[in-house]
């Protein structure tokens, strides 16, 4: 049970407060909250659940702003930090984005929102369609409409509807000009390369997300032509688990707009789209230093959105890095990133350069580890293919539109 | 959206200017108050707004109460939102403004419109002013019978608030059996859900003093109720889910067809999108199972896919929830997860607190088949840039090695980090080549050679240094150079500023001298003569009782220092399997993520409820108003063992525990094993290398008490005072004052238990052996009481605060006592009386 949740600026500032129970909590306890982020350097090292001398604590940081949630009885720790994420969700989704101004400017609708989510300290709604209908988002067209019409409330009037239907995700009575339903697969690659070029782990994450603009009731269902490669998959509430059980036939009835309708892993995949080769060559106070980018497992589609980043070890003083293709650029803290662009067609990319080291150490040997990320479209790198798409209560004939993207996830490769 | 109101900028809520702005904004409300001009609306929520935000960044604007009260006759919603919000912030404070708002609440909540009745009777319910109950009841009957479900879904919740503030108005007005008739056949299922988080709260804070109630309690955890929620889980939100979900952990089946029942309706559960309620359900799954070892496991099996995925798919913050979840389950049955071992892999850019996690769990996966390739991953975190991450690691390699028979290789590892001349790599290992030569001693040979090698000079910190002393002494006779190293170390004598380097110093060269005297003896004389002028008083004591054993019988010397070791085949374990189990039993709970049971932490708990009562004018000992606790240092001038967090607490326990004796060694498994091997070699004439809990011994050496036995078969010599009585604010105040004389973990009769289910009757029990109950409070299964007692003469007092945890039937005591010597008779004489709770 939550007692009062406060959202925190990037400097510590009380945005906003929502108490949630009569038992009031202390706005001090943010003062405790933020110099134990002082004293542990960056707020994002500090662990998500603490305990302070009066409650515990868990926060969520988004785009710099802190979700603090208090608490003083023991309860479910996942519960407490997934609706905090999903306050964050809905709150960016509402207000387009997320940050100190769009919060101040739109105080009144996050209040409205906090008051329909949660009750009393126990999570209510946090369906992004049910609570559009009971708060309008603070859009371009309602405040058009407002002007024209001289009506301001940004509330709607009726209640949702949905509440008191059997599909409480979406509203009922939907009517759309355009019937169309995309279905989209994103994929994310995680993998670690050891600094001998081989695969230490390698996996895909991915969602299914569909966008979905029909109107009444639809009913769909999604095959796949090969389901069995999923290692684990994870559920919109609206699926209905049966003939997933039976038949791995993903039906359900979508709610209207976009949402991600499943997400899944497929472990242990056997190689890369592309590689990059880091080399050290350390020689009396200056070390030479060269990666190679190319492509290892051609993926049949262009690779582009390449980017290489490390971080210079603590020991280098100066770098001076030149690449044959894209640009290199050096920050202060150290991080490097090489940006590459698309795949060139006639050359492999490669980096190379000269790192001067601190006087008095002959050698590197602190490596960086490279991260790594890539976007290939039109390809699912796990292989999952989409067999087909129906309606079964269509009113009219809707269009159907799949699409596929590959990313680099956490793609780090040691040296 | 109107532009905001530039006060917004205003960084500082302590600024004065808003001041001149508040009584500004009194005077532009009160203008609008009657008007009924068009455009009104839009001036007047521009103006809450104001009010609003300047309420966020903590300017005082109650002054405009009456002023807000007055505007809100009005149908624009989002203006009737607003004014709700200030009302529901300053209605507290101001409870007979408070009563200005009553009116229009209770006008809303007859409007026509669902929404707006909702909301009226969530802000009458929420305005927290307990001389207002009386105008709740009415509204709050009213909204439970609503047509719209959004407004009874409302109510619902809102008798739990009513019940907060005034306990017996809700009772009186007969709200739970109502909300049970309303869980039981309401269509909507969050007004159902709704009712059930109600009605938990309500009946288990009122277990205590109704039996009706404690009879209810029960009744939702019965077969048919139990049933109705599961039979309807798909219709619940996901969060409601969790709530019943967490009803049915604590349901207990008949058979092992109703487990198998139960787990295949709620399988699916598993695929859910929300973490929360995967991991509910997979605690309803591992608490139905453990007494079915074999289905136990398949949950494991079964379990592990989803949980894996939890972990990756998420946000950090998620991760870790998962993660310390996972790393329980994994330290439980680490041969499930052998083959995942691949998960636990640490990405670079991870936080430091999740990496520190996936690296035990690593530790505790690693068997046979996969330490090889564990181990080279862990070498690689070892050249990290990051330094408490190679630290860790290497440290994790040391307990792979400890834990594995074949440490062949891993031996070759670690010597391979010496050879990486980073200090920090050099001095961890150091510290772990030691350990592992106390288990393996066959494993000297290759470790002598390279540790030979490491110039002293290379190495700073004291544990390092105390290890590589150590092994300087240990192994003096094999390494050529070791009298020579140790005279160079015991001619910057003065410079070695830790005790426990020195400490180690002189024992080192004893041993060495033992073994080598004629090359070791300059260094002898020099290090007895520095340390019978150490300020230090360890340092000066053990160099005189070396001074004088070597004068009395070198012999006799020989077998005191260097004694005949046995390997030591188990490092104590940091926690015992008991506590593991405990906090198992809390899944899905802070303790998972505190790695440490509820009762070490939950002190807040009990504030939580005292803090309600007190409102009720109740009697609470032991706790603070929880917004003036929030002073940090306020806490710690409290006594420590009110929570705090993990390494305080602990210290907070040590001390508390070791009282005054001094020369006990502080055993800390990790930290401290070089000290500690320090103070065996010293102990070890008796007992060789043994490893003790030195908490009880320590006291009953002073006492003379000898080991502790059964409570009752110790003759108790104290005698208390039968009309001893101290007044409850006399108690709180030397409960502050005083340091814990003892702190104590016992179980309880399971008789005494049954007893607990009226918890009134322990206080009477207890006043039959002249111990006196000053305050009681918390719920099943975990009580809390404070006692007082007193000595026969008056001399001296006892106060105890003891902890019961009815469904584990464990028992914690901190007893406080003027006399200090007295206090473990006194425990004893407290336990003996309460090992007759529920037997007479």
């Amino acid at each position: 049970m939550l007692q009062c949740i406060f959202l925190l600026s990037d400097s510590g500032e009380v945005l906003l407060e929502k108490q949630l129970t009569g038992h009031r909590v202390d706005r001090a306890i943010c003062d405790w909250f933020w110099n134990q982020i002082l004293t542990q350097g960056d707020s994002l090292k500090l662990v998500p659940v603490i305990s302070s001398p009066t409650h515990y604590l868990f926060q969520v940081v988004r785009e710099g702003i802190t979700f603090l949630a208090c608490s003083q009885v023991e309860m479910p720790p996942l519960m407490a930090i997934e609706f905090l994420c999903r306050v964050a969700d809905v709150l960016s989704n509402y207000l387009d984005g997320l940050n100190e101004d769009l919060i101040k400017d739109n105080f009144v609708i996050v209040y409205e929102l906090l008051d329909e989510m949660i009750d009393n300290g126990f999570p209510l709604t946090t369906e992004p369609n049910i609570l559009r209908e009971m708060i309008a988002p603070p859009n371009i067209v309602s405040k058009v409409l407002s002007v024209v019409t001289g009506n301001t409330s940004n509330v709607s009037n009726t209640l949702p509807g949905a509440t008191a239907s059997c599909v409480p995700w979406r509203k009922t009575d939907l009517k759309h000009a355009t019937n169309e339903v995309y279905v989209d697969l994103v994929e994310e690659m995680d993998a670690t390369i050891n600094r001998d070029g081989n695969l230490v782990k390698c996996e895909i994450y991915g969602e299914v997300q569909v966008n979905s603009n029909l109107s009444g009731l639809p009913d769909l269902t999604l095959s796949f032509a090969n389901p069995s490669i999923f290692n684990d998959v994870r559920f919109h509430p609206c699926v209905r688990l049966r003939p997933w059980e039976l038949n791995q036939i993903l039906s359900f009835v979508p709610p209207d707009g976009q949402f991600k309708l499943m997400s899944y892993r497929v472990k242990k995949l056997k190689s890369t789209p592309i590689y990059v080769k880091p080399q050290f060559t350390s020689d009396s106070g200056t070390c030479r230093i060269s990666v190679l980018v190319g492509i290892r497992n051609d993926p049949g589609k262009s690779i582009d959105n390449i980017t290489v980043e490390f971080r210079l070890p603590p020991c280098v003083t100066s770098s001076d890095l030149s690449p044959n293709y894209g640009a290199v650029n050096v920050l202060a803290d150290k991080t490097c990133s090489w940006t590459i662009g698309r795949m060139p067609k006639d050359k492999a990319p490669s980096m190379s350069g000269t790192l001067v080291l601190e006087t008095g150490m002959e050698r590197l040997h602190v490596f960086p580890t490279f991260q790594v990320a890539f976007r290939i479209m039109g390809v699912a790198l796990s292989g999952l293919k989409i067999d087909k798409l129906d309606l079964k209560n269509p009113l009219s004939r809707p269009h159907k539109g799949f699409r596929a993207l590959t990313r680099g996830g956490e793609f780090q490769v040691r040296s | 959206m109107a532009p905001p109101a530039q006060s917004h900028r205003s960084p500082s809520p302590s600024q004065p200017s808003g001041k001149g702005e508040v009584s500004d904004l009194k005077t532009q409300l009160r203008q609008l108050a009657g008007s009924r001009a068009p455009g009104t609306d839009d001036t007047k929520r521009d103006l809450f707004k104001k009010v609003i935000s300047y309420m966020t960044i903590g300017i005082d604007v109650s002054s405009v109460f009456s002023e807000m009260v007055m505007c809100s006759a009005t149908s624009d919603i989002v203006l009737k939102k607003m004014c709700y919000l200030y009302v529901g912030n300053y209605a507290k404070h101001n409870p007979d403004l408070a009563l200005l708002t009553i009116n229009f609440l209770q006008r809303d909540c007859k409007d026509e419109d669902p929404m707006i009745r909702g909301l009226a009777l969530r802000s009458l319910c929420s305005l927290g002013v307990a001389n207002l109950v009386e105008y709740l009841v009415g509204p709050l009957g009213n909204g439970l019978k609503d047509g719209n479900s959004y407004v009874r879904m409302v109510a619902a919740v809102g008798v739990l608030k009513l019940y907060h503030l005034s306990a017996s108005t809700c009772l009186d007005a007969d709200f739970p059996p109502l909300l049970k008739q309303l869980m039981l056949k309401d269509k909507d299922a969050q007004v159902v859900a709704n009712c059930l988080t109600s009605l938990q709260e309500i009946w288990s804070l009122e277990a205590s003093t109704s039996e009706e109630a404690a009879r209810e309690r029960e009744t939702l955890l019965s077969k048919p109720v139990v049933y109705y929620f599961l039979n309807r889980m798909k219709e619940f939100s996901e969060w409601a889910q969790c709530i019943v979900l967490e009803l049915v952990s604590k349901y207990v089946p008949m058979d092992t067809e109703e487990i198998f029942d139960i787990m295949n309706l709620l399988e699916d559960r598993l695929h859910h999108a929300n973490g929360a309620v995967v991991l509910a359900t997979i605690k309803v799954f591992l608490h139905m199972t453990l007494s079915m070892t074999d289905v136990h496991q398949q949950v494991y099996e079964r379990i592990k896919a989803p949980l894996l995925t939890l972990v990756s798919s998420g946000s950090p913050e998620q991760s870790y929830a998962v993660l310390s979840h996972l790393h329980l389950l994994v330290m439980r049955a680490p041969y499930i997860f052998s083959s995942d071992y691949k998960h636990f892999y640490c990405q670079y850019n991870e936080p430091f607190y999740v990496k520190k996690l996936k690296l035990e769990m690593l530790t505790a996966v690693a068997n046979e088949s996969n330490t090889y390739e564990i181990v080279t991953e862990l070498c690689e975190y070892v050249a990290n840039v990051d330094i408490p991450m190679a630290r860790e690691s290497i440290r994790a390699v040391g307990k792979i090695a400890l834990q594995q028979y074949d440490v062949n290789a891993i031996v070759d590892r670690l010597l391979q980090f010496l050879e990486m001349e980073k200090e920090h790599v050099t001095a961890e290992t150091l510290v772990l080549v030691k350990d592992l030569l106390r288990k393996y001693p066959q494993w000297s040979h290759d470790c002598i050679a390279v540790v030979g090698n490491i110039s002293s000079k290379n190495v700073q910190e004291p544990k390092a240094k105390a290890a590589l002393i150590w092994m300087l002494g240990e192994y003096a006779q094999d390494m050529q150079d070791s009298p020579y190293i140790l005279e160079g170390l015991v001619e910057n004598w003065d410079e070695e500023d830790s005790a426990e380097v020195r400490l180690h110093l002189l024992t080192a060269v004893v041993k060495c001298f033992l073994r080598r005297a004629p090359e070791t003896q300059k260094a002898l004389g020099d290090a007895l003569a520095a340390g019978v002028t150490d300020f230090h008083q360890d340092v000066h004591d053990r160099a005189f009782l070396y001074y004088r054993l070597l004068k009395y019988d070198v012999s006799v010397a020989e077998r005191i220092v260097n004694p005949p070791k046995q390997a030591v085949s188990v490092f104590a374990d940091t926690q015992s399997s008991e506590m593991k189990d405990r906090i198992f039993d809390e899944f899905n709970s802070l303790s998972v993520v505190y790695q440490k049971p509820s009762y070490m932490f939950t002190d807040k708990e009990h504030r939580g409820p005292f803090a309600f009562s007190e409102e009720l004018g109740n009697l609470s000992i032991g706790t603070e108003p929880s917004d003036a606790a929030v002073a940090a240092q306020r806490v710690e001038a409290n006594d420590k063992d009110l929570l705090l967090g993990t390494s305080e607490k602990e210290e907070g326990h040590g001390y508390g525990s070791n009282g005054s004796a001094y020369s006990a060694p502080s055993y800390n498994a990790s930290t401290t094993a070089g000290a500690s091997q320090a103070h065996f070699d010293l102990v070890s004439i008796d007992q060789p290398s043994t490893v003790h809990p030195p908490v009880s011994f320590a006291i009953d050496d002073l006492l003379g008490l000898g080991m502790p036995s059964a409570p009752s078969s110790v003759p108790s010599t104290l005698q208390l005072n039968a009309k001893a009585s101290i007044d409850a604010n006399a108690f709180q105040q030397k409960w502050r004052q005083q340091p814990i004389s003892l702190s104590q973990e016992t179980s309880i009769d399971p008789r005494g238990v049954a007893g607990m289910m009226n918890p009134q009757a322990l206080p009477q029990h207890m006043q039959g052996h002249s111990i006196n109950c000053i305050a009681s409070g918390g719920q099943a299964p975990k009580f809390k009481f404070f006692f007082f007692a007193q000595k026969e003469d008056g001399s001296s007092a006892y106060l105890v605060e003891c902890i019961i945890n009815s469904s584990s039937c464990k028992v914690q005591l901190k007893i406080k006592a003027d006399e200090q010597a007295t206090s473990q008779a006194f425990s004893e004489l407290f336990q003996s009386a309460l090992s007759k709770f529920g037997s007479a």
